[in-house]
């Protein structure tokens, strides 16, 4: 690409997508201001949120084609390299290429001394350069937000074939449940608003005035920090969005404010959230110091910029240049291209590898929050507390899958190390999250556990070296889980706010539509489908790949068996459950002749997205990974996950190459197809036939049964263990205000006035004194005196006759006669 | 025997002295303690005019005794004056009964 | 006008308007009012000018005003305005030209109220533009004294202990600067031939030069910076600020935490660290511990208030623990340059930030919370509730305000905390994670606010008849500060570029400072330096 189009391209990206992103933040100012002042009947809020969100849609949509027109050619020309190389491979296989003709040894590396750590795949990377995706990549500056001598922050762009396919999905599904909403917040178009959950003290129930605008301002608010998260081009960007996408996940759970339930799960998704920013924080701080930018990448071919944070960290094959071992390990940086990167002094820069794993669990921290992943899982079935189509938005399709997508953003920076910690953290989620599916009756809340588990899904997918599995499946899954949430949203609607399954069944005659866009839901996450055939459920190829690659990784790291045999477990349970929701709700006889006789479709503007969200969860993902969204995924792909990696980083794991994955891909997918299948049919057993009882095995297995009820027991470890200890400390400090630090105060002021009443006596008591006594003395010696003084002459004279004979005397007696 | 010296007129001098201040001691009539102390300033006058007489200070001493004559009268006047206003508030001149100064 | 005229008169603007107050009618109330307001948004625009004639390309002092005061001891009147002064004076114009429009509270001894409040901001605008040591000293104490009256006759019921409190504390810190003082001056006239000097632009030449002795920068450093770190305040010395701010009538709660807290690290930036930049590098490490653990404290007592006051109070410590870290994260390696120089210069501007955004945000909380009181007369925490359905305006925008306090992205807390943070990990990994842990209890606090008061569905206190909606004049004040909590959030570079060439330029004379503080005594210095950087 000549920099004149680079720079074009680049431009009306810029514009597209940033207009994209704006639009969103301009519904939110008129919708609030226009709300507050104008009427609580009207439905113009709606209208301009469906209209700003509509328009975001036609402008990713475009830049997504401006995208693929620009960079045609490079992809044509990367597939054909590609095809060259595999047949290469093919060829090669046998062991024809020795390890000495690696390009990168041939490549010019300035140390000769570096321990390219990254290692001996089979592969021969003569034309590595042509697989780069920063070639596809545009990025750029919006504005500045502070300079630091070198170190710049700013607002950047970075669009890559990933962005645009993130722009296109989020505002394609924030579209349908805007639309979706308006017909589901209805209720709330009125100036008396009956809340029959808040009791109030005399025990009425709670009157408020309709808030339907601020609904779909909050609701535009998200859409605008969601499209920026995706949009951004530095890190310490998407931190800054994460933040928003949390605040305004905060307000939309707590919409509901005057319910206790509601702003108790909205802190709760907050503060879960600001933990794992916490550690975020801490992978900032480390890249930061260590990279001196938050920047992606610089792909700007005008050799201005720095490079960014992939650039630095890998050389152009994708490969860490690391010396030294063990704690000594470092990773040099690199400029961008294939030489080394130099501090002013002259001095190669170098990141300690410890540290890099430091940031890289940081930044996962973050994501573990963001997407409720063990162990921070607990605040998203708290957040249901929401009005429905919140939980389709945030809480299934598009916040909570932004861990998952900045995993994949930042995927060049993490370690083998971290990638594992992510496959362990992704497993155990999706496992916890499976089983406490299993006991759920709310019908909101096993599809958030639901998410929860498929989330872990994708990061597993991710950790276990299947960068385009796990984003696959962050799509894939966003329109099916989305449609799922919808479907609830409107069988809740239909059943005037009731949640409870026991309480449903044989709905599916009331609201056909409801019941079978669901069931195509519940098929696509079930994953249903034949290998082979082109058209499948969309679940089914993600699923399919996540499993090939987690088979793959075990296959190389055995000593991981378990991240296999927990998302094939899990991936049954998961068709049981889901398969169990559908039978309870929509099949069989009807419960609960209350909520049946009031059920009734919901009207058009909310089965319409139904409609076409399921048309999306079948279809989308047409050919599998040969297909078009799975190509646009692989285009963004970063260097080094093609060829795997053996025996890197410090615990010597190995990741999966394509070819590797791609040989097991067969295997996995009977495999899933298996785990689906039996997990239905106990399903189909328990809940439809009834030939096993869930009551009776509840009753044998109580433990288990309790124990997955009171959701693992997470929340009262966690009062126990954060919550109380908070408060008592706080209590502490409180206590050392006012006791320690004030009573030192106190205390010197009390030493002060009693040193002040110590003066005091010492005057009066001592000094005082002495003057008084001296007085005393004299008065007392005159007193004494006085008799003397009688009065009669005669006296007088004698006295002075015996003084003058006593004075002679005594001069005749004592002086000296000389 | 010598003739007439300075000791013998100190010996004059020192028995007024001792007439007069026995007188004042023993004498209750104000009149006569007054006639005491008549005798102990002309028993020192007495020694005053011998010592100038017989040492080298030639007129100072009877100058003194010249002052001494004075101061004397005056003295009198003023005592006697004492006395009589003394009888006229205690129809009475003995001095003891004069004890209003007593301490 | 001149420079000199400009600088003067936003000094003495207030106390000509104090003066002409004499001249109204006993009962002209309202007229006072308003023309207290005239005088402090004169003031306002006065410093409006000033940043207009600013030149941001420059680093050193700009406008200065030279006039001799008392010539036989070298004391000068001298002005000036720089980068790191300038945001502190425009900040210092708003936040008393919004306290005076909330000054309408206040009811009794009107006129006496308005002179002290004026004479106030004469003190506090002193304070940021004298260049004089001996002339900021005197700014110092005019502002201590109406600060006091302010709150011992206007305040609440424990308003005498309140204000001794504060007095006694800043009297204390002032005493000490005053020893300092003397001893700059003293040393300076050794230095420079019996000719002792109080200019601080001059000093710090004399420091930068490294010829003050490193025992005398230790012992005035601090000295100066207890002064300074009661006024922050920073653990242990922040007792008072609860106190003074619950018993404190509400404007005046505004200026304390708006802009007194800032003079306390406009004092470190200003004066202990440029005069005694050897010192100042010794004790780095203590002052960074010292601010991480006072944002960590001050977190957990505010969690466990029930008084609103005290709340927003305690949460005031926490944020200026992020100014003291911020300020101090240099750090230095054995040769004693300066290590990752930029992401020091990051810290500081970002503590620097820091301020303004806290002078905003804690402004307006502490106004939110006035504004309640004015109508419900309690503070108790658990006695609200369900404000978000008798008064919706003033919930939002009292949400959003506390969302800055918060340091949500986008608003003005956010910018300042978050530099400060990133900053401190080349400083110490352990106390750059205990810091960013700062965020989650802030998090934890201020939500648990919002949720007792705002959210709920009934009112659970006294007087719930009379929570009616902000009049037009709340609103005014109250939007004033949220507006510019989200432009100081989102266009952080308005004040970041004012900043900037005074900031870079101060880190290089400190680092030049010590090397040469250093090299006089090199044997001396190895042995704690070491120590205390590793």
């Amino acid at each position: 690409m000549t920099p004149n189009v680079y720079t074009a391209t680049s431009t009306t990206l810029k514009w597209l997508l940033g207009t994209a992103w704006l639009l969103p933040l301009a519904g939110f100012v008129i919708e609030i201001f226009g709300g507050y002042w104008g009427g609580r009947k009207t439905k113009t809020a709606a209208w301009i949120a469906v209209g700003c969100i509509a328009t975001s849609f036609v402008l990713s949509l475009s830049a997504l084609l401006v995208w693929r027109g620009a960079t045609a050619e490079i992809r044509e020309k990367q597939a054909t390299a590609l095809a060259e190389h595999d047949a290469a491979h093919g060829h090669g296989h046998g062991g024809e290429h020795g390890h000495g003709e690696h390009a990168h040894a041939a490549s010019d590396h300035a140390h000769g001394a570096a321990d390219h750590s990254h290692a001996h795949t089979n592969h021969v990377h003569t034309d590595h350069a042509d697989f780069n995706p920063l070639r596809t990549t545009f990025t750029g500056e919006f504005y500045r937000l502070a300079r630091f001598g070198s170190v710049v922050v700013s607002m950047d762009y970075y669009i890559d074939g990933l962005t645009v396919l993130m722009f296109t999905m989020v505002t394609l599904i924030a579209t349908c449940i805007h639309v979706f909403a308006t017909g589901y917040m209805a209720e709330e178009l009125t100036e008396h608003y009956e809340d029959h959950q808040v009791h109030l003290s005399g025990g009425r129930h709670f009157h408020r005035p309709g808030r339907f605008y601020r609904f779909f301002a909050f609701l535009s608010l998200f859409c605008f920090a969601m499209l920026g998260l995706v949009l951004a081009g530095n890190v310490f960007q998407v931190f800054i969005f994460w933040e928003l996408v949390g605040v305004c996940s905060f307000f939309l759970i707590g919409f509901y404010v005057e319910r206790k339930s509601a702003s108790t799960a909205a802190n709760k998704a907050f503060i879960m959230n600001r933990v794992g920013d916490f550690g975020f924080l801490i992978g900032l701080m480390v890249v930061l110091t260590y990279f001196g930018t938050f920047q992606f990448a610089n792909t700007s071919p005008d050799e201005i910029g720095s490079p960014g944070l992939f650039q630095m960290v890998r050389d152009t094959h994708g490969h860490m240049v690391t010396e030294g071992d063990g704690r000594e390990k470092v990773v040099l940086l690199q400029s961008g291209g294939n030489t080394p990167l130099h501090s002013q002094d002259g001095k190669q820069r170098v990141i300690p590898y410890w540290l890099l794993i430091v940031a890289g669990l940081g930044v996962f921290a973050g994501c573990v929050g963001k997407s409720a992943q063990f162990p921070l899982q607990t605040w998203l079935p708290d957040a249901m507390e929401g009005p429905t189509p919140v939980s389709a938005l945030v809480h299934s399709a598009t916040m909570v899958a932004a861990g998952v997508y900045l995993v994949g953003r930042f995927y060049p920076m993490f370690t083998p190390e971290v990638l594992l910690t992510i496959a362990y953290v992704g497993a155990i989620t999706a496992f916890i999250g499976a089983t406490i599916a299993i006991v759920v009756t709310d019908i909101k809340r096993v599809l958030a556990y639901s998410t929860i588990s498929q989330l872990g899904y994708m990061m597993l997918a991710l950790g276990v070296g299947g960068w385009m599995a796990g984003l696959f499946h962050l799509i894939t899954h966003a329109f099916f889980k989305s449609l799922m949430f919808l479907c609830s949203g409107s069988v809740i609607y239909g059943c005037h706010h009731e949640q409870d399954m026991t309480k449903m069944g044989g709905l599916r005659k009331k609201m056909p539509i409801t019941a079978y866009t669901m069931l195509i839901g519940v098929f696509a996450i079930a994953g249903y489908g034949l290998p082979g055939l082109p058209i499948n459920f969309s679940g089914f190829y993600s699923k399919d790949a996540i499993i090939a690659s987690a088979l793959t990784y075990v296959s190389l790291n055995p000593q991981h068996f378990l991240l296999f045999y927990i998302p094939v477990v899990t991936a049954g349970i998961t068709a049981f459950y889901m398969f169990r929701m559908w039978f309870m709700t929509f099949a069989g006889t009807p419960r609960d002749h209350h909520v049946d006789e009031h059920a009734h479709e919901s009207p058009l503007p909310m089965v319409a997205p139904l409609c076409l969200l399921a048309f999306l969860a079948w279809f989308c993902a047409f050919r599998g990974e040969d297909g078009g969204l799975a190509h646009q995924i692989l285009s963004s792909e970063p260097t080094h996950v093609r060829d795997g990696l053996e025996h890197g980083g410090i615990l010597g794991l190995s990741l999966p190459s394509h070819h590797q994955i791609h040989e097991k891909h067969a295997t996995a997918g009977w495999v899933a197809l298996f785990a689906a299948g039996l997990g239905s049919l106990i399903s189909y057993l328990f809940y439809c036939r009834r030939t096993l009882d869930a009551g009776t095995i509840g009753r044998q297995f109580w433990v288990i049964r309790d124990f997955l009820i009171e959701k693992w027991r997470f929340d009262e470890l966690y009062d126990v263990m954060f919550t109380r200890p908070v408060h008592v400390i706080g209590a502490w400090c409180q206590g050392f205000d006012k006791r320690v630090l004030d009573g030192l105060i106190h205390l010197a002021s009390h030493l002060t006035l009693q040193t002040a009443k110590f003066d005091r006596a010492v005057d009066e008591r001592l000094v005082d004194r002495i003057v008084n006594i001296c007085g005393e003395v004299t008065y007392a010696t005159g007193r004494s005196l006085k008799g003397i003084q009688t009065g009669r002459l005669r006296q007088y004279v004698m006295f002075i006759a015996l003084g003058v004979v006593s004075l002679f005397v005594l001069v005749f007696a004592f002086l000296p006669r000389s | 025997m010598d003739s007439v010296g300075l000791n013998h007129y100190l010996f004059v001098g020192a028995v007024l002295f001792v007439c007069g201040i026995v007188c004042m001691a023993t004498k209750r009539n104000a009149i006569g303690v007054l006639m005491g102390v008549e005798l102990v300033l002309n028993g020192a006058n007495i020694n005053f005019v011998a010592l100038s007489r017989y040492t080298p200070l030639g007129l100072d001493g009877q100058v003194s005794s010249m002052f001494v004559i004075v101061l004397a009268a005056a003295e009198a006047a003023v005592a006697l004056a004492i006395a009589l206003n003394f009888y006229n508030n205690h129809l009475s001149i003995d001095v003891d009964r004069a004890d209003d100064l007593r301490g | 006008m001149s420079d000199a005229a400009l600088l003067t008169l936003t000094i003495f603007t207030p106390t000509i308007f104090a003066v002409l107050l004499m001249a109204f009618d006993k009962k002209a109330e309202e007229g006072m009012r308003v023309f207290t307001l005239i005088g402090t948004v004169v003031t306002f625009l006065l410093s409006l000018m000033m940043w207009q004639r600013f030149n941001m390309e420059e680093a050193g002092y700009q406008m200065q005003v030279v006039c001799n005061w008392i010539p036989t001891w070298n004391i000068e009147y001298r002005l000036g305005v720089d980068g790191i002064s300038l945001p502190l004076v425009l900040l210092t114009g708003l936040v008393t030209m919004l306290a005076a429009v909330a000054s309408w509270s206040i009811k009794e001894k009107i006129r006496g109220y308005l002179i002290l409040f004026l004479m106030l901001e004469t003190g506090m605008m002193g304070v940021f533009l004298s260049l004089d040591f001996f002339l900021f000293y005197v700014f110092w104490e005019v502002m201590l004294l109406p600060m006091y009256f302010l709150i011992g006759v206007w305040g609440g019921p424990r308003r005498e202990y309140a204000a001794m409190k504060f007095f006694l504390y800043t009297l204390v810190g002032s005493v000490l600067m005053l020893i300092a003082i003397l001893m700059f001056y003293f040393n300076s006239s050794q230095i420079l031939d019996g000719k002792g000097i109080f200019s601080l632009i001059k000093l710090a030449e004399i420091a930068k030069s490294g010829q003050f002795n490193q025992n005398m920068q230790l012992i005035a450093f601090i000295l100066l910076f207890i002064g300074f770190a009661i006024k922050v305040p920073c653990f242990p010395f922040h007792t008072w600020l609860p106190d003074a701010h619950v018993e404190a009538p509400t404007p005046i709660s505004m200026i304390l935490a708006g802009v007194l807290l800032k003079m306390g690290g406009y004092g470190i930036i200003r004066i202990a660290m440029p005069l005694c930049p050897w010192a100042a590098q010794y004790a780095a490490w203590f002052l960074v511990v010292l601010g991480v653990f006072s944002i960590i404290y001050g977190a957990f007592a505010a969690m466990a208030q029930t008084d609103f006051k005290r709340l927003v109070a305690y949460s005031s410590v926490s944020h200026m623990g992020y100014v003291l870290v911020g300020l101090a994260v240099w750090k230095i390696n054995e040769a004693g340059q300066t290590v990752n120089p930029d992401l020091w210069l990051m810290g500081m501007q970002g503590a620097m930030y820091q301020m303004l955004g806290h002078g905003i945000s804690s402004a307006g909380m502490f106004f939110m919370v006035g504004v309640i009181y004015d109508r419900v007369h309690h503070r108790d925490l658990n006695k609200f509730g369900g404000l978000m359905q008798k008064m919706p305006l003033y919930s939002g925008i009292a949400v959003g305000i506390f969302f800055a306090g918060l340091g949500l992205p986008g608003l003005c807390g956010f910018i300042g905390e978050v530099f400060v943070v990133l900053s401190i990990w080349q400083f110490s990994k352990t106390l750059a994670v205990i810091a960013a842990a700062g965020v989650i209890l802030t998090a934890g606090y201020i939500l648990w606010t919002i949720q007792r008061v705002f959210f709920g569905p009934e009112y659970k206190g006294p007087h719930g008849e009379d929570l009616s909606e902000m009049n037009g004049r709340e609103s005014g004040v109250a939007v004033t500060l949220l507006v510019l909590a989200i432009i100081f959030g989102v266009l952080p570079s308005i004040m970041l570029d004012v900043m900037n060439p005074s900031t870079v330029a101060l880190t290089k004379s400190l680092s030049e400072g010590y090397s040469n503080s250093a090299g006089s005594q090199p044997a001396a210095v190895s042995t704690p330096q070491v120590s205390l950087t590793k």
